[in-house]
């Protein structure tokens, strides 16, 4: 891996990360993103694979992915279940492994951040206000949840922001569609790509679809949205 | 009659209504209906188009004049996209 505007160089070189040139001189959120990407790259050699979705677990024990353009609303949806008390997975990302009772969905834990803009539906927020990144387009701010480390999948929504709320059931290719175009790493042509495209059909077989129009409506009541489909 | 082969760098997966395909160089993907997934198998088992149109009409409500037509533009779109190439000879 090659950070191009800071020429810094990171290589997977049999299973194991190492440091190639300009990587120890680079910015540290250079080395951040390289490490990032490499620590995906290295589970990816363990049939472990990222895909750009948030997680939440439901009371049941079962994770949902919420997955969607970006902006479509991941990151406040996940904290408005997080502040429900549904343990999070991630916010932008999660690891997809095959297990022996369907798909097991690991965190991926970064800070969970969201828009100061919302402390009208999450009045906490109010207290942040020092700690707003107004360098960030979305003028967001690290937010505490529960974390969860892992769970087997119970169902995909497909987020979409309307004018109106809606939760549809979503046709297995369009789910699986959704997922291939959040799965960058698909991309790469090595001898993964083909097991990691397997592991999405798989789990779009395994579990339930749904695309969820929402407006801010949502923020009270994604928990009810959800759980009135949890089988 | 033409026959066709899938290209290395496609990859498939089926479901229930359709499947998606990829490829893995142009980093295009495509979704097929489960007519589009059908005809997708039967290029996996090197059908020729004949073949293909034989079957669907079989297989689905369809007369031979349509199925021709879209058997004709699927397969047209999939050599576009580097998906399917015909197999000379």
């Amino acid at each position: 891996m090659v950070d191009t505007e800071d020429r810094a160089e990171l290589q997977l070189a049999h299973g194991r990360l190492v440091r190639g040139p300009g990587y120890a001189a680079a910015p540290r959120p250079t080395r951040q993103l390289l490490a990032r990407v490499g620590a995906m790259l290295k589970l990816r050699e363990r049939a472990r694979y990222y895909v750009h979705a948030a997680g939440v677990v439901a009371p049941d024990g079962r994770a949902w992915l919420l997955t969607g353009e970006s902006g479509c609303g991941k990151s406040t949806l996940t904290y408005a279940l997080a502040r429900g008390g549904w343990p999070v997975l991630g916010d932008d990302g999660v690891v997809l492994e095959r297990g022996p009772r369907g798909v097991t969905v690991h965190g991926w834990r970064e800070p969970l951040r969201v828009s100061i803009e919302l402390e009208a539906w999450f009045p906490e927020l109010s207290q942040q206000e020092s700690r707003v990144d107004w360098q960030d387009d979305r003028h967001r701010v690290d937010v505490n949840a529960a974390f969860a480390k892992r769970a087997t999948i119970g169902g995909v929504v497909v987020l979409e922001r309307g004018e109106r709320d809606a939760l549809s059931p979503l046709p297995p290719t369009a789910a699986l569609a959704m997922l291939v175009r959040q799965s960058t790493f698909l991309l790469l042509t090595d001898d993964h790509a083909r097991s990691h495209l397997a592991l999405l059909r798989h789990l779009i077989e395994c579990v339930p679809c749904f695309r969820l129009v929402h407006t801010s409506a949502q923020l009270n009541a994604v928990h009810a949205t959800i759980l009135s489909v949890a089988t | 009659m033409t026959r066709y082969r899938i290209v290395p760098d496609a990859l498939s997966a089926s479901l229930s209504d359709g499947a998606v395909l990829l490829h893995l160089y142009t980093k295009r993907y495509f979704s097929l209906n489960e007519t589009g997934s059908r005809i997708w198998s039967l290029l996996e088992q090197q059908a020729t188009d004949d073949e293909i149109v034989d079957a669907l009409v079989r297989e689905f409500d369809v007369e031979k004049p349509e199925a021709t037509r879209a058997v004709n533009q699927l397969l047209g779109d999939l050599v576009a996209e580097q998906l399917i190439e015909p197999i000379s000879g």
